[in-house]
């Protein structure tokens, strides 16, 4: 019993050995899980055991398909998402300072978050082409509205003490923005950037779908077409770990750029 | 307005009005100065316009008649001969300590290494030695009022302005606290204004006590304490301590009366 309660304050610490622990237990889990289901269900269509994924892994980065589709998908997030966020952080800043703006703007903008914006996916294409375009359309537009809205409430919720703190000490405009407001919104930015990011990869892969002749999405498609379960799995796992990692990194920089909203 | 006074407030009102609301006549006629180096304390029921009188003596808030004067010019803006020191704590929780004190010359565009310099100093003067590199949410409350102290005493100003610094604080922490801006004070040798709205801290830091009457807030009464320098603990067992408390409270007692009674009638 001791030492069972023992483990698990452990695992519930603070610290990197038991962030990772929690990790890989995690892991471990869902591998054991998925072996066990798998060796219940007969149909491979349906499921396909964890070694077998491996295997269409490696098969599929031998014969180098892997690394095109990586390439692909990777090359056109890596280039459209930081637009999006670049989009997203100016717009929120324009929102926050413009009263007009904010009136007229935002209701619209709000408006445009609440549809799925991802339904329009194969009207860009039809629009842009097969190509790069309508890819980067498609990514900028989904991800860049949460990363808007975190910015414009951070900036808006900063507190009103503090800039009348700034504003005792004679500071400009300029510097309160620059020593209060933004250091106070930031946390919330990358909050905001973080859950843009899961959604960059929802839409380049839901662009991929409608329209691609390489790519994690296009891989996904032609697998499921062709009932090739193993080599599905294998795309999703490593979108899976894409997502993760991204999360992972952005919680850190939170942290690292907000030590204050810790241990409070 | 003697010839050695720093700061005068002449006929200063404010109206506060909104849309769709009633003007709000939160100061009336409000009229006193304080002499270079004195120690002024402003007591008055809550909401009688202290805070907003501060305000506009920092220039945060402009007067809708009436001026401020600091050295005789007239104050339009914030400036470094006035230093502020709010209720609330105003500490900005991503810097440290050292750069929370420096925040406001390096506003005044010193560069980082001097201001730092100046900084530590008040740091040290402030008792928080040692503490240059935690943040203000690793601090008691009480060290996180010194900081501010610290921050607002670190661009030399003339007259430090305190609004109800010690009121978030427990009794304890209180009186360590006050003993330590006398000490600071006699230091620095700064004029001091300070809101407070317990009578004894009152009387026991300043030279002079003005009593607000209650909204629309104004002048009732200036009662100079002629208690000696450097104040002890003792003295807040002494007649001529315990009798000048007594004579604000009254004062204090017949505003808040009044106020009541009208909220009756
Ligand atoms: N910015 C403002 N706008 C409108 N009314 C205000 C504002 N600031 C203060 N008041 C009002 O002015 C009155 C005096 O407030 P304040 O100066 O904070 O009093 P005190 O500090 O003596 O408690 C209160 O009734 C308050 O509601
Ligand atoms: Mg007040």
């Amino acid at each position: 019993m001791g030492s069972i309660s023992g483990l698990l304050d452990f695992l519930e610490s603070k610290g990197r050995a038991a962030a990772t622990a929690r990790l890989l237990l995690s892991v471990a889990f869902v591998l054991v899980v998925w072996e066990a289901v798998a060796s219940v269900v007969e149909s491979r269509l349906l499921i396909v055991p964890p070694l077998e994924v491996a295997q269409a892994l490696s098969e599929e980065s031998a014969s180098g398909a892997l690394w095109t589709n990586a390439v692909a998908t990777i090359g056109a997030v890596a280039i459209s998402f930081p637009i999006a966020a670049l989009i997203g952080i100016s717009v929120g800043l324009a929102l926050a300072s413009s009263r007009f703006l904010a009136l007229t703007a935002g209701p619209l903008l709000t408006a445009l978050n609440s549809v799925p914006v991802i339904a329009l996916a194969p009207l860009f294409i039809a629009w842009l082409g097969l190509g790069f375009a309508s890819k980067f359309v498609i990514v900028t537009i989904f991800s860049m509205f949460p990363i808007l809205v975190t910015t414009e409430v951070g900036l808006r919720a900063t507190d009103r003490h503090l800039v009348e703190a700034a504003r005792s000490f004679n500071a400009s405009y300029w510097q309160i923005f620059r020593t209060v407001t933004l250091p106070f919104a930031l946390p919330f930015i990358i909050s905001g950037i973080r859950v843009g990011w899961a959604r960059a990869l929802v839409a380049i892969i839901v662009a991929e779908f409608f329209g691609a002749f390489a790519g994690f999405g296009f891989a996904i498609l032609a697998a499921g077409q062709s009932f090739d379960t193993a080599v599905l799995l294998a795309y999703v796992i490593l979108l899976g770990i894409l997502g993760l990692s991204g999360s992972l990194f952005f919680e850190w920089l939170e942290r690292r750029l907000a030590p204050w909203r810790q241990d409070q | 307005m003697t010839a050695a006074s720093v700061l005068s407030v002449e006929s200063v009102t404010k109206v506060f009005s909104g849309a769709g609301k009633p003007d709000l006549v939160a100061l009336e006629d409000v009229s006193f100065s304080v002499g270079d180096g004195e120690f002024v304390a402003i007591v008055g029921a809550s909401g009688s316009g202290k805070s907003t009188l501060l305000r506009i003596i920092d220039g945060l808030l402009p007067a809708t008649s009436g001026a401020v004067r600091v050295g005789g010019e007239a104050v339009t803006h914030p400036g470094f001969d006035r230093a502020m020191v709010f209720q609330q704590d105003c500490l900005l929780p991503w810097k440290t300590v050292l750069d929370n004190v420096a925040y406001g010359l390096v506003i005044g565009g010193a560069k980082i290494a001097d201001a730092h310099e100046t900084a530590r100093r008040f740091v040290q003067m402030a008792g928080l030695t040692g503490f240059e590199h935690h943040y203000p949410h690793q601090l008691s409350g009480g060290m996180r009022q010194r900081v501010n102290v610290a921050r607002a005493l670190a661009v030399n100003p003339r007259i430090l302005l305190l609004d109800e610094p010690f009121a978030a604080l427990d009794a304890q922490t209180r009186e360590i606290m006050q003993g330590e801006l006398l000490n600071i004070w006699s230091e620095s040798r700064t004029t001091v204004v300070l809101i407070t709205h317990q009578i004894e801290e009152a009387v026991f830091l300043s030279d002079r006590v003005v009593v607000f009457s209650a909204r629309p807030g104004s002048v009732r009464e200036e009662i100079p304490v002629p208690l000696p320098r450097p104040r002890t603990m003792e003295m807040k067992r002494s007649e001529v301590f315990v009798s000048l408390v007594d004579r604000v409270w009254r004062l204090i007692e017949h505003e808040v009366r009044k106020a009541v009674e009208e909220g009756m009638a």
